[in-house]
């Protein structure tokens, strides 16, 4: 029990350059710190096994929202509050800003980013399931160079990820999505602020003919990772929603998650939950709305 | 009816605001702003982590790590080695018990040979800085032997050892009671219907925004002083004097601004007597301020409470018998938990007529944090039970649960079945009201699958009739002094906790003396210049203290009357007191000064001060346990909630709540509707989200210790309040004022659970109501089974005998009857 903190070394690098290089040169030594929402209760809390850290905030080259005619590219240091009030993101991208505004509370909007977000890793994570159904990518860079990869692909098990010790994460990249997408996202909390998730979903969906042309389901909180429902997804593709459908993806999902219990809900509670939720998605898409 | 709750104004039943004598009210029942607010708003109150004294050490308390252990062996030599620490104790240095009940006193300041509960404190460190402290206290080293855990009421009724602790009734049951008021089986054979139904309230924390601090100074001679954040300095002072082994003369228990208290400081706690200890070694002030992990451990929150509820109605739903069983979880500790107890039995008579009544009751120790009082003391779990058994009852009987509970209230200025005398009665017009402003008829079975409402209604005291200790003392005094200059200081042991208590002193003492209330000072909760009030607890300070102010302010208007009088050659009755003016009503231009009246007054009598004092009526029960539940008043609430539940995830939004209180009078209007809507955001967390819950690997470890995993409620979850108040003046109120600091918080927790069933027709028979719990039921109902989430029965135990007392309705005087002999 304590409201001590332990001895710790914050240093400011001068731009990114200097940043990489303190990952290069000491591998696992230096935690990067962004908006810190993450870090600092688990510093306080005595659950931090690291001692130094350096401030990422104020490098310009990790900042920013970019927009082409095929993507929308955000810098990792996005912060939650800019998500939620950029006009091409609440046009296009409306379950990020969804995600955005039901992250933490006011001061860890301002603070916390989209980079530390995907960083951090956390299955609870908001941003995330969102980030999954946009099918985003992610640029990692180090002092030996940048690469992208598959935000899919990201994730390997309960808080790894492929990131490397020397990398960071630099940009995250969305295609826009169609017109025509429909987009469904709900997290469920304990209460509507400030209240990590019992259960959080985004699906982007389109139709052609009456029939799945394309869909993407991502959940939050139901196994070690965020998690891209490609099974769900296959069982879907191409066919019409009725209620055998529904049915048939119930099922497939049932078996396709592994949600636990934990301090804020049951496994029994989020199945439930994520089926209902998909339900609700796939017959507002039947629905047309 | 305006919908926007600040806007909506302040509603009086009677329309005039006079006291009893007809005169007009300049002070009472006006919203003026707190005494005490600019200081709160801007920062500047001294909170007790805010003092600093010169030469200051810091005091850290080693915790344990195990739920139920021996302790073997305590080395302290490294920590004591360390440099920067100046002393270290231990249990055996602080060896005399404590505790806040004369009948539990099972708590040492530092465990002497055993720990019950994770984080009880073993050891204690007092450095040059926090850090020193802290680093010191993980430097001692314990050494634990294991024992079995006992983590439930259901295992603390079927293991006896290893017992918790060596006294109570035996096992590790702390204490069990059986009363029983009328021929019960008389009732249940009257009635039309009989409904069993079992509930269960799980247990909550107070969550106050400041945690608890103090600092403790024993000076060069001999004398202690101690800063605390505590709702009750003279229960601290007296556990002091016992614990230290010190003349209480010799220590002052100063009571500092309390950032929240909710009972979650009504406790004497271990950190206050250690501070004292370690200041006495060192000579030098120590403070304590604990994390926020350790209040989740101190708690003294809501008992979990297991509850069965038998009730026998006629047609018309009025109630013939009631049959009442609870089951108190009470951690490792006695704290309130007798009184606790009883109060889980003693409240359910006040709202309607129970001509018959049994109550059973049960307090289990077990290792976890010790429960104690919180908001409603004991009484929310059975209010919650049994407003929703009443509204079960009413969808069988076909009736509006409304017109029901209104056909039945218990009668004003009447005795119930187990011996409490109701004075005013205001429920009916509460209910009345929010049946209006919420369009009830319209709504309550008529809305969509979705949407619902849900009614309930409950009562509180406004004070403890029986003081702690035994005593025949007043359990609330003032002392007042008039200064020459027209200054009046008001002196007062009690301690305003938030609720506006030093407010309260200030508006009365202004009214009776024409005054301006920010003319006064007010000087509340120092045991060393103040007279005894015995705390902020049980609802009591508002009628308590306003009746000792009454008191002392008549006096010194009756001094400064003589004076006056004679100077002005006037008759005494001719005066009248106001803006700031001594003078004749009959030619108001005749009269004096405020501050020339004390000169006169002064020049007469010589320095003027006077007392007040309160002393609650005597019970009329006579029986062993008619301590708990009598009171000078009670207070009475009404509240409907309106809910959204969403059948997909069986989230509950409550949209709306229309609360009518019973005052009996405001005082100042505006802290009543402040307290009643801070009542129903409190109640919202309890229906809906909080609960004190730990670990199930029998290690006892709670499951988030913080702000961050224990969920209250947020703005976003505080939904609108429309409060009426209902002012029928109550004879023992000064000016007729009843509570309003628990009572609106009671009603709250049932209406939504009423309403969740009225929405999506299923019961979720246990607090909180969560999603998960919604879903369950739903589910249920969805495969055919009962529409229903909640326990399924209590443990059997073996009831001692029970104390029988004939009603007053059957010609009972208030005492046991005489146990006949049974000749075989």
């Amino acid at each position: 029990m304590r409201a001590y903190l332990p001895g710790y070394e914050l240093v400011v690098p001068r731009d990114l350059a200097e940043a990489l290089a303190l990952l290069r040169d000491e591998p696992g030594a230096w935690k990067p710190f962004a908006g810190g929402t993450d870090l600092m209760v688990l510093f306080e809390a005595g659950r931090l096994a690291h001692r130094k850290f350096f401030s990422i905030l104020q490098l310009p080259e990790l900042r920013g929202v970019e927009e082409t005619s095929e993507h929308v590219t955000l810098g990792a240091l996005t912060t939650y509050t800019e998500v939620q009030r950029h006009a091409t993101l609440r046009r296009e991208f409306p379950m990020l800003c969804r995600a955005a505004r039901e992250t933490g509370g006011v001061a860890i909007q301002n603070r916390g980013t989209l980079g530390g977000n995907i960083a951090n890793a956390s299955p609870a994570a908001d941003s995330p399931p969102a980030l999954l159904a946009y099918d985003a990518q992610l640029e990692l860079i180090s002092a030996a160079g940048s690469r992208w990869v598959a935000y899919g692909d990201f994730h390997t098990g309960y808080k790894q990820t492929v990131m490397r010790p020397d990398e960071l994460v630099a940009r995250i990249r969305c295609p826009r999505p169609s017109t025509n997408a429909k987009q469904y996202a709900r997290k469920v909390g304990t209460r509507r602020a400030q209240a990590i998730s019992k259960i959080c979903f985004a699906g982007l969906a389109e139709m052609f003919d009456g029939r799945v042309a394309e869909i993407r389901l991502a959940f939050g909180s139901v196994a070690p990772t965020v998690v891209r429902c490609r099974r769900t997804e296959a069982v879907l593709s191409g066919q019409k929603i009725d209620a055998a459908t529904i049915r048939a993806a119930r099922s497939e999902l049932a078996v396709e998650i592994a949600p636990i219990d934990d301090v804020r809900s049951t496994a029994g509670y989020r199945l439930r939950v994520a089926l209902n939720v998909l339900e609700e998605f796939l017959s507002r898409l039947a629905a047309n709305e | 009816m305006a919908t926007n709750k600040n806007s909506n104004g302040f509603r009086r039943n009677d329309g005039n605001n006079a006291d009893a004598n007809g005169k007009d009210l300049k002070v009472v029942g006006k919203p003026f702003r707190k005494v005490d607010a600019r200081a709160k708003c801007t920062g500047q109150t001294k909170f007790a982590d805010d003092i600093v004294l010169p030469r200051m050490l810091y005091a850290k308390l080693l915790r344990s790590h195990e739920p139920h252990a021996i302790i073997k062996s305590i080395d302290t030599s490294k920590a004591e080695a360390l440099p920067g620490v100046l002393a270290v104790i231990t249990g055996k240095d602080l060896p005399i018990p404590y505790g806040i009940l004369p009948v539990s006193q099972d708590e040492h300041p530092l465990c002497v040979d055993r720990v019950r509960f994770i984080g009880d404190p073993v050891a204690a460190v007092a450095a040059i800085d926090e850090d020193t402290a802290f680093e010191a206290m993980n430097l001692i080293e314990v050494e634990y032997e294991k024992l079995q855990t006992i983590t439930s009421i259901e295992e603390a009724v079927l293991i006896d050892e290893p017992r918790i602790h060596d006294y109570g009734e035996g096992g590790n049951v702390h204490k069990s009671v059986h009363l029983e008021f009328g021929d019960l089986d008389e009732g249940f054979a009257q009635a039309d219907l009989v409904r069993e139904d079992v509930f269960f309230y799980e247990g909550n924390t107070h969550l106050p925004m400041e945690q608890h601090a103090a600092v403790a100074h024993y000076d060069s001679d001999d004398k202690l002083t101690l800063w605390t954040s505590t709702q009750t300095p003279h229960y601290v002072h007296r556990a002091l004097a016992k614990t230290l082994g010190m003349r209480a003369a010799h220590i002052r228990v100063i009571a500092t601004p309390n950032g929240g208290g909710f009972g979650g400081k009504s406790d004497p706690f271990n950190h206050e007597i250690v501070v004292c200890e370690l200041s006495r070694r060192t000579r030098r002030p120590v403070k304590v301020t604990l994390t926020r992990e350790e209040v989740f451990y101190c708690h003294r929150g809501r008992h979990p409470v297991l509850m069965k509820i038998k009730t026998g109605v006629k047609k018309d739903g009025a109630i013939t018998a009631m049959d009442f069983e609870s089951f108190l979880d009470g951690g490792a500790y006695g704290s309130y938990g007798v009184a606790s107890t009883f109060y889980t039995g003693a409240l359910q008579t006040v709202t309607y007529d129970v001509p018959r009544y049994r109550f059973k009751g049960l307090r289990a120790f077990t290792n976890k944090p010790p429960c104690g009082p919180k908001r409603g003391h004991g009484t929310p779990q059975p209010r919650f039970g049994l407003e929703v058994q009443l509204d079960k009852l009413a969808e069988e009987l076909k009736l509006d649960p409304a017109e029901m509970r209104l056909k039945h209230l218990a009668p004003p200025n009447s005795v119930t079945a187990n011996y409490l005398r109701i004075g005013s009665m205001g429920l009916g017009k509460c209910i009345e009201k929010v049946v209006k402003g919420s369009d009830w008829k319209n709504k309550h079975r008529k809305l969509p699958f979705g949407k619902g409402v849900g009614l309930a209604c409950s009562s509180y005291i406004c004070g403890a009739g029986l003081p702690i200790y035994w005593n025949n003392m007043p359990h609330s005094g003032v002392q007042l002094a008039l200064d020459r200059q027209g200054g009046v200081r008001i002196q007062c042991g009690s301690i305003d906790i938030g609720q506006g208590s030093d407010s309260i002193l200030a508006y009365i003492v202004a009214e009776v003396l024409g005054i301006d209330p920010f003319d006064i000072r007010v000087l509340t909760a120092d045991t060393d210049l103040t007279p005894v009030d015995l705390g902020s607890y049980s609802s009591r300070v508002t009628l308590m203290t306003g009746n000792a102010a009454l008191q002392a302010a008549e006096r010194a208007r009756e001094l400064l009357s003589i004076a006056v009088a004679e100077k002005l050659c006037t008759p005494v009755e001719n005066l009248s007191f106001a803006d700031r003016r001594v003078f004749d009503v009959e030619n108001p231009e005749t009269g004096v000064t405020f501050a020339e009246a004390v000169v006169l007054a002064e020049s007469k009598f010589g320095t003027i001060g006077t007392v007040g004092s309160y002393t609650p009526p005597r019970s009329p029960g006579k029986f062993k346990g008619a301590g708990v539940g009598p009171s000078p008043a009670y207070s009475y609430s009404a509240a409907i909630a309106e809910v959204d539940v969403d059948a997909e995830t069986g989230f509950v939004t409550v949209e709306r709540v229309w609360i009518g209180h019973d005052i009996g009078r405001s005082i100042n209007p505006m802290l009543v509707m402040g307290q009643v809507e801070g009542g129903v955001y409190m109640g919202l967390g309890e229906a809906l989200m909080e609960e004190m819950i730990y670990r199930a690997n029998r290690n006892a470890v709670h499951k988030f210790p913080s702000m961050l995993e224990y969920k209250s409620p947020t703005t976003l979850e505080m939904c609108d309040v429309l409060t009426y108040l209902v002012e029928d003046a109550d004879p023992n109120g000064p000016f007729g004022a009843k509570e309003v600091g628990q009572g609106p918080l009671l009603p709250v927790m049932p209406a939504v659970a009423n309403a969740v069933y009225d929405a999506v027709g299923v019961r979720v028979d246990e607090v909180p109501i969560t999603p998960e719990k919604v879903l369950a039921a739903l589910r249920a109902k969805a495969r055919g089974k009962e529409a229903r989430f909640g326990p399924t029965g209590v443990p059997a135990v073996e009831w001692p005998d029970a104390l029988k007392v004939l009603t007053p309705a059957e010609g009972g005087d208030g005492k046991e009857m005489p146990r006949v002999a049974v000749h075989s």
